[in-house]
């Protein structure tokens, strides 16, 4: 298990937790992003800004800061 | 159901960038802005529309993800949705991403309120490999669904009939049920709520959302309406959490997550493995490390570029007849008192025309075509770590970029943001972007005078000091910013009907506010004069005009002016000075020019700027925002006093 920060690129992986505070956990809810979603890292901002992460589970893309990033645990999965 | 005595409501309802409002557009005509950004429709639209003979009151929400509010446009949502309980909700979901979409609709159903679906973008999901069954879907939500495509028009007759009929008949969806153990929690919960509670549907939904609600505040509230009831809500969140691991909030939200995925699975068809689509090609190298700023500068260069090489000529085209007009009034109505009014009259007028709207449309077409393609979004995602350089996020970006436009809409957008930290550092830092009227007296007076780099000087040194100021005041904020979560929706193309209809929608606002004051504020600067009292004002404010700043004191009578709209100003500084535009610098020279361009685009910011601030986040920082504004600009122009005149 990895924080989001470090996964890689391009690979699928798969959401096993997300902590935080209670407010942020319910936005990245709301906005599809849950545990044992799969997703992919898509980009990383040239300066070290925040993540794109494509969510097969549910179709979408959603671009998290880094901070929200490190609180998302995956497993490398493929 | 009696439905005579009263309009019934009908409300839309969908998650961000479902389409909604060009649905709602397309029934109620031009009223609502749409966009392909996370939350525009930040206040909701009312219409009276009459269908079919009868008479029906819509009603675009803001776009909300879910039920539970993080942010000032979905709290305007749900307030509108719980205390005015309409009699028909219109839930529009985007067919292309239903997995996530359902999730709300199956919050919606929990309110047992008739209601429609509008399986919207249906072209988009083609286009993604997903075909959905809407009678399958139909089936298992218990309500009617159909495929729209709202951008064409398409489905919406049948959108409607089917609404009329279903409310007609006042058919409520049927409940759909989750796991046996978050069912008995509900159950247990349910069982005491006392007949008296003030509810917004039914009990089933009401000790759901106590669940779900676990904030101090409510647990309080709980309390003083019934102890037993504040026991069992707690119990029954302590139960949850133990079974399954995570915050009872967690549990309902995945329940509803995977239910909605259940039958995302069981009335979709994938059918042909996605490989990397055009859009998503595009996404590629717009969003890339790099070259997404490369093109992100260029875009810029060329938005500025475009409304300076079409509004340039066309104000020049305008202002000649104008000057001409002015010129010739004197032979029929000598210089008495009527000269006064009708020239100010004139000033007023073509100062709306020649000045403002040459720069206003151009602009607002861009940046609603950046809207509609989704681009801002991205922008936002680029823009990220820069704005937290100054203490802000990615999504503060599109509150910025509206205020190049105009700074009204630029203060209302920062609902969108969801901590009202963010929201006040943003609103104070807007009347500090160089907007559309200021970028016309950037360009009349530094770039004419000056010369264009100057212009672009003045700009970049513009674009440091927001970053400079933000950097400052955010130190003043203990809480840091919550951190950028923000949907990145799939490349659109524009409807251009659609972007006609806001920029007719925002240049209405204009004329019918702004331009008012414009024309009454000419005439009474022309009347001012004509009496002289404009010179009572000039004396007044000479120790700031002459002796600070070193400029010919006929200029303070245009800062009150300044005040009603920063554009007034360079029309009153002509007047004040009593010259043409082309013979300005035999009355003041480029220098002072330049002071006065440093004051007036920052001294205070525009009265309809600050009416906007202090509805939106209070007296308090409106005030905070004139001060800041008047104290930066007077710093700023005596440093550039002493920096080119001297003493």
């Amino acid at each position: 298990m990895i924080s989001l920060i470090k996964s890689p690129k391009e690979k699928k992986l798969k959401i096993i937790n997300i902590s935080g505070g209670t407010g942020v956990r319910r936005r990245l809810f709301s906005l599809g992003i849950h545990k044992n979603d799969i997703i992919i890292l898509d980009s990383c901002s040239i300066f070290r800004g925040p993540v794109l992460i494509k969510n097969l589970t549910s179709d979408t893309s959603v671009a998290v800061g880094r901070g929200i990033a490190s609180k998302i645990m995956v497993d490398i999965i493929e | 159901m009696n439905k005579k005595e009263k309009i019934p409501d009908i409300v839309f309802i969908g998650q961000p960038n479902s389409g909604k409002s060009t649905l709602f557009n397309s029934i109620a005509g031009l009223k609502a802005v749409t966009s392909n950004f996370p939350g525009t429709t930040v206040k909701h639209t009312h219409s009276k529309v009459t269908v079919k003979g009868r008479l029906f009151n819509i009603i675009d929400l803001p776009g909300t993800y879910s039920l539970n509010p993080s942010d000032e446009a979905e709290k305007v949502a749900l307030t509108h949705l719980f205390i005015e309980k309409p009699d028909l909700i219109v839930n529009v979901v985007d067919a292309s991403i239903l997995g996530r979409s359902l999730e709300m609709t199956l919050e919606l159903l929990e309110i047992e309120s008739p209601m429609v679906v509008a399986l919207n973008m249906m072209d988009l999901a083609e286009k993604k490999g997903i075909v959905v069954d809407p009678k399958k879907l139909e089936k298992i939500l218990g309500v009617p669904v159909v495929p729209t495509i709202a951008s064409h028009g398409r489905g919406i007759k049948e959108l409607l009939d089917r609404a009329f009929a279903y409310f007609d008949k006042g058919l409520k969806p049927k409940r759909l049920v989750w796991s046996k153990d978050v069912e008995d929690q509900i159950h247990y919960v349910e069982k005491v709520i006392p007949e008296e509670f003030k509810k917004v549907a039914n009990n089933r939904f009401t000790a759901i959302k106590a669940i779900e609600l676990d904030r101090p505040s409510f647990n309080r509230m709980l309390e003083e309406i019934s102890a037993p009831l504040k026991e069992r809500v707690l119990k029954a969140r302590n139960n949850l959490e133990k079974n399954h691991g995570v915050p009872a909030y967690e549990v309902i939200a995945a329940e509803r997550h995977h239910l909605a995925l259940k039958i995302f699975e069981d009335c979709c068809q994938l059918t042909r493995r996605k490989k990397a689509s055009f859009s998503e090609r595009i996404d590629d190298v717009i969003m890339h490390p790099f070259l997404g700023y490369v093109i992100l500068m260029g875009v810029f260069v060329s938005f500025f570029l475009v409304i300076f090489l079409v509004a340039s000529p066309i104000e020049e085209m305008l202002l000649g007849p104008l000057t001409g007009l002015r010129e010739a009034i004197p032979k029929y109505l000598g210089t008495g008192i009527l000269f006064y009014v009708v020239d100010g009259l004139l000033q007023g007028v073509g100062g709306g025309i020649a000045i403002v709207l040459p720069y206003f449309i151009p602009l607002l077409l861009l940046m609603s075509l950046l809207e509609d393609t989704g681009y801002l979004s991205r922008v936002g995602f680029l823009m990220d770590e820069l704005m937290h350089q100054i203490g802000l996020h990615g999504k503060s970006v599109s509150p910025f970029i509206l205020g190049f436009g105009c700074n009204v809409p630029a203060v209302v957008s920062t609902r969108i943001l969801e901590s009202r930290r963010d929201k006040i550092l943003t609103s104070l830092l807007i009347p500090f972007i160089p907007c559309s009227a200021r970028t016309t007296i950037i360009l009349a007076l530094v770039a004419f005078y000056l010369g264009p780099v100057w212009a672009i000087g003045f700009y970049f040194f513009n674009m440091i000091l927001v970053a400079f100021l933000g950097r400052v005041i955010s130190m003043f904020f203990k809480t840091p910013s919550p951190g950028l979560i923000l949907e990145i929706p799939s490349l659109k193309m524009p409807s251009f009907s659609n972007m006609i209809k806001k920029v007719y929608f925002q240049l209405k606002s204009f004329i019918g506010f702004a331009w008012p004051i414009l024309i009454a504020g000419s005439v009474v600067l022309g009347l001012l004069q004509f009496f002289h009292v404009d010179e009572t004002i000039n004396v007044i404010l000479s120790p700031v005009i002459e002796h600070a700043l070193g400029l010919p004191k006929e200029l303070g009578v245009t800062l009150v002016f300044g005040f009603l709209r920063k554009e007034l100003s360079l029309i009153m500084m002509l007047q004040a000075l009593g010259v043409n535009y082309n013979q300005l610098l035999t009355v003041i020279s480029q220098q002072q020019i330049l002071v006065f361009t440093v004051f007036l685009s920052f001294f205070i910011p525009c009265l309809s700027t600050v009416a906007i601030i202090w509805k939106e986040i209070g007296r308090k920082w409106a005030m905070v925002s004139i001060l800041l504004n008047t104290s930066v600009a007077l710093l700023l122009s005596i440093i550039t006093r002493l920096i080119f005149i001297g003493i």
